[in-house]
């Protein structure tokens, strides 16, 4: 996250800090590439009013906003490949959007530069049952291809919360994952190939519809690459049959850490639930109120343990884990007795973040993975953390990753409090980073992590991740300044250490 | 049960060090590992028998061990010299194993395992090696010591450098260490025979969108062989719905997935005595039976196939690519014809400049992968 106050403010006003003179040279700029842009697309794909441009401001992470040059929305390959040859030709910065649910401002836009808005990219192109994949263009929403799916008893794995309204394209680019990556993985596990475009214009196919391709596992690179390595225009994913039985176990326990210490020993007995994740009781009882699913309200902690296959394995599976949950002195042990109570009790947990969202005016949302045996020991230093910075954390995650989401509950509209909470954010992903994990598990760094990038990584490894972004970007023209930080930035960042967060940064530098 | 290796199994700063003089004198640098796959690939610039262009080798043999090992976390950390074997058995002894179930040819190590992206029978089923690396270090073309990933199941800080390391044939670094993900060994595994027609791969593609707990399948001559995998409860309702022979026995799978199985002795023979080439053929499962002839055996539920054939590479090549695959040499090429499905156009291009980013002087494994990723201006400038 960018403690990073100078940046937001400078953005989001658009002209009125600008100067005169600056101001007046960026909307000839704007009028300039809208013109030329217009001759590649339909006139009305191009947006360039301040009223049309003010919804693409930010994206999921609201506290940054900038505003584009112009946004222009293509709706065929062709048009990407002219507009990605114009950007080329005249060194003009692109962001690809895609629904713009994304928490680490990766969809921020860029204010010399174009965002390419990939929403008219909405088609599944083909489902093939018998084959188990569908291709699809990037603008499609994952739930969209587990609907289209179902009928033929199959469904898209990776089911990220916000998986109503997220892109497949959005998705490719986070590597994000869901409540069930546990045991089927996240997206670059079940993504099999993309057609991209590349800053040149060209068009290329990576990956294959096998096991594996030719030359360099170049899909590695591009899932999880945050839009900065390339556009993709089509996605090629795997489909997998639906299990035949799901069932639904949820633990309460008296403390969080007895939870946490459960998931550990559900893992031990050599047991892999299809989902495995916590709720703390700000969380339980937030994500009650909103969806009034049947959670125990007056719990430390909730474990919801999803076994999923074929039905012998899955009652065999059940019992092992109800005898892990008692074993860890669970209070209460529930099994969700039809598949309506199965849903519902996962509606709780699917709409935690916007419940939490209820019970303060903003909440930040932190997304630090760490090794399962330090959960204990996290959340007891950030109980502690929330205590001293008067801010309160629900907790709400994929427990059996590691993969924490505290939601720190703030309200933007009293002085300093976005800052106290952006400081209180950054010193858990450094927790996370000091105790063997990593800064971000599936969100992303975008531009909101850009800062504990240099607590995670050393210059060589950042200067290494350069030169790959180099080999497809040379110029360093898309979603320029975010995912990596350069060396400079770093420097600046041990600075703010020192001096908690006062020095204010200069404006990015691109790379 | 966390193991700790001894330090003297510890010798990244040699490595490093060595890297770090090849830099120097801009000297090519052949990496070797357990020697298991040196008949793998091309030959390579580096590859001289009288090493007559001055290239070195850089034996990974002395940096081995597992560096922790905690069965709850389902991670491993072991040093790129560890052998399988070892491996292997320290994961067995805790009720573990590597979900994609790599070859153990003779000697194999760890590094080498993963540099060939080497996965086996489980592959289609479970995933492959790089699905199942979470971090990696890595010495790069610049003697640099560098860490991706870490140990923890979901990362997503930096692009996925550990992932493209992962068949890369060490010509994007040397790995030094690497974490993988492993999982729970099934308690019950059984392989199920069947008769099949020859050459009837469309019989696996119905099975393979199943929940079957799946986690082999093969055709050899007119036998189709399935391994389940899983609790006794699940095996045991799959083995009646599927039906054919039951083996207890699985030691067929190690044998095809080792290269000791009858049909690949026999393929050593042939391409020794009489020239022929062996082939691995990697599809979409449901890709039609290919117009190649010669000898054929399928594996991964006809994703992978192997061929035994006189037919040159470059019908080879054509054929696969029609079918959207790609085809790789698996025996030592009687010509100088390419071992790789050779890169063509813009993703030669990106793959040549991704080879640069990691290592601009193109020292490691030169010539041994892709030849068409190593001809650089960078290369002439290094030569100068
Ligand atoms: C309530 C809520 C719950 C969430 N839950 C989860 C969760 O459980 N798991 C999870 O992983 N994430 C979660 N997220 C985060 C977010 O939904 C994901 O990161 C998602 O993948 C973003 O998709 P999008 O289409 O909105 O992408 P955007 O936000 O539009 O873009 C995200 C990034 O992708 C790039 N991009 C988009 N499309 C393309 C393309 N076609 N080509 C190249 N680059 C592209 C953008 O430049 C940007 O860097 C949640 C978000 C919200 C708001």
């Amino acid at each position: 996250m960018s403690a990073d106050p100078a940046f937001v403010t400078e953005a989001s006003s658009d002209a009125s800090i600008l100067s005169q003179q600056q101001a007046h040279q960026r909307i000839a700029r704007r009028e300039k590439a809208a013109a030329e842009l217009s001759q590649l697309v339909d006139p009305q794909a191009v947006l360039w009013s301040i009223e049309q441009l003010r919804p693409y401001e930010s994206d999921g992470l609201t506290a940054m906003k900038a505003t584009p040059l112009l946004v222009v929305l293509p709706e065929t390959i062709e048009q990407v490949q002219a507009i990605m040859r114009w950007a080329h030709s005249t060194q003009t910065p692109v962001v690809a959007r895609g629904a713009g649910t994304g928490l680490s401002g990766g969809a921020l836009p860029h204010e010399d530069g174009i965002l390419l808005g990939l929403a008219k990219f909405n088609q599944i192109l083909e489902l093939n049952p018998e084959q188990g994949f569908a291709r699809v263009q990037p603008g499609v929403r994952n739930l969209a291809i587990s609907d289209a799916a179902r009928p033929h008893g199959l469904y898209y794995a990776p089911d990220p919360s916000s998986q109503i309204a997220c892109t497949i394209g959005g998705n490719v680019a986070e590597n994000s994952g869901g409540v069930h990556c546990l045991k089927y993985g996240l997206t670059v596990h079940n993504v099999l190939a993309v057609t991209i475009v590349t800053i040149e214009g060209d068009l290329l196919d990576v990956g294959s519809p096998g096991h594996d391709s030719a030359g360099y596992d170049l899909m590695a690179l591009l899932t999880g690459s945050e839009g900065m390595l390339a556009v993709v225009v089509e996605v090629r994913v795997k489909l997998l049959p639906v299990p035949p039985v799901a069932k639904l176990v949820m633990a309460a326990f008296d403390t969080v850490e007895a939870a946490g210490d459960a998931v550990g020993e559900v893992i031990a007995q050599g047991i892999i639930p299809a989902g495995l994740e916590l709720m703390d009781k700000p969380a339980i009882q937030a994500a009650e109120a909103f969806a009034k699913c049947g959670y125990p309200t007056d719990v430390a902690a909730l474990l919801l343990c999803e076994l999923d296959g074929i039905e012998e394995e899955v009652n065999a599976q059940v019992a092992g884990v109800s005898k892990v949950f008692e074993q860890a002195n669970a209070s209460s042990l529930h099994i969700a007795a039809t598949e309506e109570e199965r849903l519902l009790l996962w509606k709780g947990r699917k709409s935690a973040f916007p419940a939490v969202g209820r019970l303060a005016p903003d909440y930040y949302c932190i997304d630090g993975t760490i090794p399962r045996k330090q959960l204990s020991h996290v959340l007891q230093q950030m109980e502690q953390w929330s205590a001293e910075y008067k801010l309160p954390i629900a907790n709400v995650f994929h427990a059996g990753d590691g993969n924490l989401h505290p939601l720190i509950m703030f309200d933007a509209g009293k002085p300093g409090e976005l800052h106290r909470t952006e400081e209180l954010g950054s010193r858990i992903l450094q927790l996370c980073v000091e105790v063997g994990g990593t800064v971000t598990g599936e969100h992303g760094v975008g531009m909101e992590k850009i800062n504990e990038m240099c607590v995670q990584f050393d210059a060589n490894t950042l200067t290494q991740f350069h030169s790959v972004k180099a080999a497809f970007d040379p110029d360093g023209l898309l979603n320029p300044g975010k995912a990596v930080p350069t060396l400079q930035r770093c420097a600046e960042f041990g600075a703010m250490h020192v001096h908690h967060g006062e020095l204010k940064f200069p404006e990015l530098d691109r790379f | 049960m966390t193991s700790q290796a001894m330090d003297n199994n510890d010798d990244s700063a040699g490595l490093i060090e060595q890297v770090q003089q090849a830099v120097d004198s801009k000297t090519p640098v052949t990496v070797s590992g357990g020697g298991s796959k040196n008949a793998l690939g091309n030959q390579g610039a580096t590859q001289g028998s009288d090493g007559s262009d001055g290239s070195t080798t850089l034996s990974t043999l002395a940096h081995q061990g597992i560096i922790s090992y905690e069965p709850t976390e389902l991670v491993v950390t072991v040093r790129a010299g560890t052998r399988m074997v070892q491996l292997n058995e320290a994961l067995a002894a805790a009720g573990q194993m590597l979900p994609f179930e790599p070859p153990v040819f003779n000697g194999a190590t760890i590094g080498g395992v993963l540099a060939c992206g080497l996965s086996g029978p489980r592959r289609p089923f479970s995933g492959s090696a790089r699905d199942y690396v979470l971090g990696t270090r890595v010495i790069n073309g610049q003697a640099q010591d560098l860490a991706f990933g870490g140990e923890v199941m979901k990362n997503v800080a930096g692009y996925d450098v550990s992932r493209v390391q992962v068949g890369a044939w060490g010509t994007l670094g040397v790995l030094l260490d690497v974490s993988m993900k492993v999982l729970p060994a099934p308690e019950l595994e059984l392989t199920l025979v069947q008769h099949a027609n020859q050459g009837d791969l469309q019989a696996f593609v119905p099975l393979v969108r199943k929940p079957l707990p799946l986690s082999g399948a093969m055709l050899i001559d007119d036998t189709r062989y399935l391994r389940l995998s899983g609790s006794e409860a699940a095996v045991r309702s799959a083995a009646a719905e599927l039906g054919g022979d039951v083996l207890e026995d699985n030691s067929l799978w190690n044998s095809v997935r080792d290269h000791t199985h009858a049909f690949f002795r026999g393929a050593k023979q042939s391409v020794e005595g009489e020239g022929k080439t062996l082939w691995r053929i990697g599809v979409a499962d449901f890709a039609p039976a290919l117009e190649l002839s010669g000898e054929w055996l399928h594996e991964w539920a006809g994703g992978q196939r192997w061929l035994l054939t006189e037919m040159p590479a470059n019908d080879v090549y054509r054929v696969v690519a029609a079918a959207h695959g790609h085809a790789m040499r698996y025996s030592v090429g009687a010509t100088d014809e390419p071992a790789f499905q050779p890169l063509e156009g813009a993703m030669q291009n990106l793959q040549a400049r991704v080879r640069d980013s990691f290592d601009p002087l193109r020292l490691f494994n030169r010539g041994r992968f892709h030849p068409e990723l190593d001809v650089s201006s960078n290369v002439e400038a290094a030569r100068a």
